[in-house]
């Protein structure tokens, strides 16, 4: 069975179509890359397997189930801005995930956390941006899920920090997950992609094997995306 | 997992009101305090100062209550707090089940805070004994039991502001399908909900008034009630409310679990 099936998914918005009939399917043990330009519908895409967008036609299927409470329990979702709420302490949140998802180990995020010298008697309110980022990904990475979707992860940090959060993703997931990276930073996740998907004005253009792909067009993925979306 | 979104949603309320909650008993207190003491300027207007901070509390419980529940409800469901709250393995009716059984207990709590307040104030025996003649004599001249009267009148008030707060939310769930001008549709859409429900109640009274002279009295002519349509009116009105908070709730729900468009 496939982890994530999507089916002709179209979505509308003010009769612009932000999502013209997107089909693919994501097996397990995959990181891939869903890859386009600002405004390509990559975000729609995630916020819909997310159940935050509610599809104008076709349906997304997680381990052959609807979008619902059973795909939430096995779905690890980083969105690309700051879902917490501010006047939690981060222990809070910490027993707030523990009490919701059964896959979430609060050892592994204290334990992720203390390496990222984040104090989790601190107010979150009292914590800036990028610190706010971090605690999200390792809360999100604590979870034992069967796919993790990761909205922009690298975004708002700086590069020392990229590499912590590379290593944090790849060295905390099973191998039987999948991993969906969303991000303009190619070249920063481009060695551990093992598939890509490129998304341009709502349409799947490309989806391929990373290494297939780099062999086949005799360059980085950084480069063939740079060639494709050339302005 | 409604126990757990409750519990987090109760939490939020308690860090919130807590606040005013104690600010209005202690000025309550105050208020008792100084009014019991020897009167001289200084003290009379430290008193008048408490009375009003008491007074000002007491409407904050009030409005605090409701707004905030809108508040609560419009950011953890739309705004950035809903992709936490989408994404959690709940179902849809247990969201809305937490906010409506949090926005329920935290006005029965407001109400009985309002109340204890006013009795730390203002509670002497012979302030007591006028407030039972007072009822006493409107329920004698209605032939009603006083305790009853009073137990329906505080019920109708309940009902109908929280039929209020219901609609709140039906506006926001409403105002948020719309894709610009969230806010202002949300109220819009508030308004008129309110607006309907209420024109139902009224309606809903005149179709009884035409099975019922008495009743239909309150349409018709400006004389008082008689003791028996009185008594009906305020069945009806609790009925009627009871069913529209019901009828309310399962509109909200079937809109909400329609799904979100988050921004």
């Amino acid at each position: 069975m496939k982890l994530l099936e999507v089916k002709n998914l179209c979505k509308i918005f003010d009769d612009k179509e932000i999502l013209i009939d997107i089909n693919f399917s994501i097996p397990n043990g995959k990181i891939i890359g869903l890859l386009g330009k600002n405004g390509a519908g990559k975000s729609t895409l995630i916020k819909l397997i997310n159940d935050l967008l509610t599809p104008t036609k076709g349906e997304i299927l997680i381990n052959g189930n609807k979008i619902g409470v059973e795909t939430k329990k096995v779905i690890s979702y980083l969105p690309e801005r700051t879902y917490l709420n501010k006047q939690m302490r981060v222990k809070d949140v910490i027993n707030y995930f523990e009490d919701f998802y059964d896959n979430f180990d609060a050892d592994k995020a204290k334990k992720l956390l203390k390496d990222l010298d984040l104090n989790i008697e601190q107010k979150l309110s009292k914590m800036s941006k990028g610190m706010l980022e971090k605690v999200q990904l390792v809360l999100v990475m604590s979870r034992n899920a069967d796919l993790y979707v990761l909205d922009e992860p690298l975004g708002g940090v700086d590069p020392a920090t990229r590499d912590y959060i590379l290593d944090t993703i790849l060295s905390n997931f099973n191998e039987n997950a999948s991993v969906i990276i969303s991000t303009h930073l190619i070249s920063d996740i481009e060695k551990i992609l093992d598939e890509v998907i490129f998304i341009d004005k709502g349409k799947i253009i490309l989806q391929s094997d990373a290494d297939k792909l780099r062999n086949k067009e005799k360059s980085s993925i950084d480069e063939i995306f740079r060639r494709m979306f050339k302005c | 997992m409604l126990n757990k979104l409750l519990k987090y949603d109760l939490k939020y309320m308690i860090k919130n009101m807590s606040v005013f909650y104690i600010l209005a008993l202690f000025f309550g207190i105050t208020t008792r305090i100084l009014f019991s003491l020897e009167q001289t300027i200084i003290i009379n207007i430290l008193g008048q100062i408490s009375v009003g901070c008491m007074f000002a509390m007491v409407v904050n419980i009030l409005i605090n209550t409701i707004m905030r529940s809108w508040v609560r409800f419009r950011d953890s469901i739309y705004k950035d707090e809903a992709y936490l709250t989408h994404t959690l393995p709940v179902t849809k009716n247990d969201i809305y089940n937490s906010k409506f059984i949090q926005t329920l207990i935290f006005f029965v709590v407001g109400f009985l805070i309002i109340l204890l307040t006013i009795f730390i104030t203002y509670y002497t025996k012979d302030r007591w004994l006028q407030l039972k003649v007072l009822i006493s004599t409107i329920t004698t001249g209605l032939e009603l039991n006083s305790t009853l009267f009073v137990i329906s009148f505080i019920a109708i008030i309940f009902l109908e502001i929280f039929n209020a707060i219901q609609c709140g939310f039906l506006g926001i769930i409403l105002g948020h399908k719309k894709n610009n001008n969230k806010v202002a549709f949300s109220v819009l859409f508030g308004i008129v909900a309110y607006f309907l429900s209420q024109s139902i109640v009224l309606l809903l009274i005149f179709i009884v008034g035409l099975f019922n002279s008495s009743i239909m009295d309150l349409f018709t002519s400006n004389i008082l009630l008689d003791t028996s349509a009185f008594k009906l009116l305020i069945i009806l009105a609790i009925i009627i409310y009871f069913l529209i908070i019901i009828l309310m709730s399962i509109l909200c729900k079937k809109e909400f679990n329609k799904g979100v468009n988050l921004e």
